[in-house]
């Protein structure tokens, strides 16, 4: 019958699987190759200049699916390296727990604030451990990132002529 | 009825108390086994970090469970929401009382223990419906509703299949039926055809009556997200996962008792071997159900259906008649 061969298949299947090594990998105790584009936490940048990059304009936080980062804007005032009035955050946190990797908020970032580092925050043993504070953002800078920045990303999405495009893109690269 | 304490009440009292937390014991490890085991049949590990090859797997997961927080829906019907896990447990337990361990080693060897089991069995349903209908979830409800019509159609072909060796041994007693089997005539082996075929008939149907995969249609996660444990938390999940679980390791037992002769094996008829014989055999049916449990696909509602009443009922109706023709044919001088 048509019934009965697939049933033995599948009994033959698991028996023979018995056999064999498990495949399972020991992560996180052991490390493990990771894909090139593959990405965990975030981190938050300075600029070349010393300053945080974060100009606090809120577009992560409005384009954030699961709605999971809260910025806190701080009044505008000067940069101690440049002299020029500029936006700044006060508090910035981003919870793990409900964040879908998406990279959106990377990809709206006007400055290249943000951006995913390649070392995973994730998984803690307390809720704690899966939300990122502005201090363990800015700890994370030291961190490998992911390849995508906000400003490629916006520059890529661009309609203009690819050579207006590249003039309109911000010219700043982000910190190591 | 021989009795080994005194009364027959003490008797009971003893034996009960010993074998239930015996049982229970044994259950906890057999289901770190079947992680175990069904790990390596996906590939996987299993159970690892705690303790030495994840020994202490169901201590932690015990402890885990009583510290869950324990969450009555406020829509709930408070008495059956409750009462639903520890009733799943007890009846789980139940045909305990009549399963002969060893000679002489049982609870209560009731006349009718076959019949006692069967009702044992059917009695499954009304736990898992006063939790379907007290959570007042509509997963819950349906996953309810789908157990009982399992539940009232396997239990038919259940009781066909346990007709046959009451057929061919000729009582109800579940001792009586193991002394028929004596001497290695296994009612799985001969007669040839009907006792076999009634004993893979009465695992399907009692895979079934205990909502095991691949018969789980009441729980099924990817339908019902956990049907009617939805709304269960902590300890009182924990009960209905050790009854169906304690449920899986009785059906094996009582498979045992039926068509794999009980305790009879090679050897003199001393208590310990025995329950031996007893254990072993137990625990071979147990892996061959898990075996089956880990390689297949969950049932289709409809395909339940269909399997039960169209082909386990009539191959039933045909295995007892072929046993009574069996059982006459012998009476007339045919050769056991
Ligand atoms: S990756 Fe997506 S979900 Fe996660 S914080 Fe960024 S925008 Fe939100
Ligand atoms: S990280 Fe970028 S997008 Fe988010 S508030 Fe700061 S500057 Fe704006």
């Amino acid at each position: 019958m048509s019934v009965i061969a697939p049933l033995l298949d599948a009994l033959r299947t698991t028996i023979r699987n018995l056999g064999r090594k498990p495949i399972t990998a020991m992560h996180p105790f052991e490390p493990r190759t990771r894909a090139p584009r593959y990405r965990q936490s975030f981190a938050l940048l300075h600029e070349a200049n010393g300053d945080e990059a974060c100009i606090g304009c809120k577009k992560c936080e409005k384009i954030c699916p699961s709605e999971v980062i809260v910025v806190g804007t701080a009044a505008k005032r000067e940069s101690p390296a440049t002299g020029k009035k500029r936006g700044w955050a006060d508090d910035f946190t981003l919870d793990l727990q409900a964040c879908i990797v998406c990279e959106l908020c990377v990809q709206v970032c006007p400055v290249d604030a943000i951006v995913m580092v390649r070392v995973p925050n994730a998984p803690g043993f307390e809720r704690e451990d899966l939300f990122l504070t502005m201090k363990r953002l800015y700890e994370n800078e030291a961190l490998p990132h992911a390849p995508a920045i906000g400003s490629s990303m916006i520059a890529s999405h661009n309609p203009a002529p690819a050579s207006q495009a590249q003039a309109a893109a911000p010219a700043q690269e982000p910190g190591t | 009825m021989n009795v080994l304490f005194g009364s027959p009440a003490l008797h009971a009292l003893v034996l009960g108390v010993g074998i239930v937390s015996a049982l229970l014991g044994v259950t906890s490890y057999f289901i770190w086994f079947e992680r175990k085991f069904a790990g390596r049949m996906q590939s996987r590990i299993g159970p690892k970090h705690v303790g030495p090859y994840g020994l202490l797997q169901p201590i932690a997961d015990a402890f885990k469970l009583l510290i869950k927080a324990d969450i009555t829906p406020d829509t709930a019907d408070r008495a059956l929401f409750n009462l639903a896990p520890l009733l799943a447990v007890c009846v789980a337990l139940l045909s305990l009382a009549v399963l002969p361990l060893a000679s002489g080693l049982v609870i209560a060897d009731l006349d009718v223990g076959v019949l006692f089991f069967l009702a044992a069995g059917a009695l499954t349903v009304v736990p898992t419906w006063m939790a379907g209908w007290g959570s007042n979830n509509k997963y819950a409800l349906l996953g309810g509703m789908r157990a009982i019509a399992q539940s009232v159609a396997y239990g038919v072909p259940l009781v066909l299949a346990a007709l046959v060796p009451v057929i061919l041994s000729g009582s109800m007693k579940l001792s009586d039926i193991v002394a028929a089997q004596a001497g290695g005539h296994w009612f799985a082996l001969w007669p040839p055809g009907p006792g076999l075929g009634a004993g893979v008939l009465f695992v399907l149907a009692s895979l079934a009556e205990g909502n095991r995969i691949p018969f789980d249609i009441p729980e099924a996660e990817s339908e019902l997200v956990s049907g009617i444990s939805t709304e269960y938390t902590g300890m009182k999940f924990g009960m209905f996962y050790l009854g169906e679980y304690v449920h899986s390791l009785v059906v094996a037992a009582l498979f045992v008792t039926l068509f794999l002769g009980g305790y009879d094996g090679p050897g003199p008829d001393v208590l310990a071997l025995q329950l031996l014989w007893f254990v072993l055999k137990v625990s071979l049916v147990s892996v061959l159900l898990l075996w089956v449990r880990w390689s297949y696909v969950r049932l289709r509602s409809d395909q339940l259906m269909t399997l039960c009443w169209k082909y386990l009922l009539p191959s039933g109706l045909l295995l007892v008649a072929a046993s009574a023709v069996w059982v006459w044919w012998t009476e007339q001088g045919g050769s056991r």
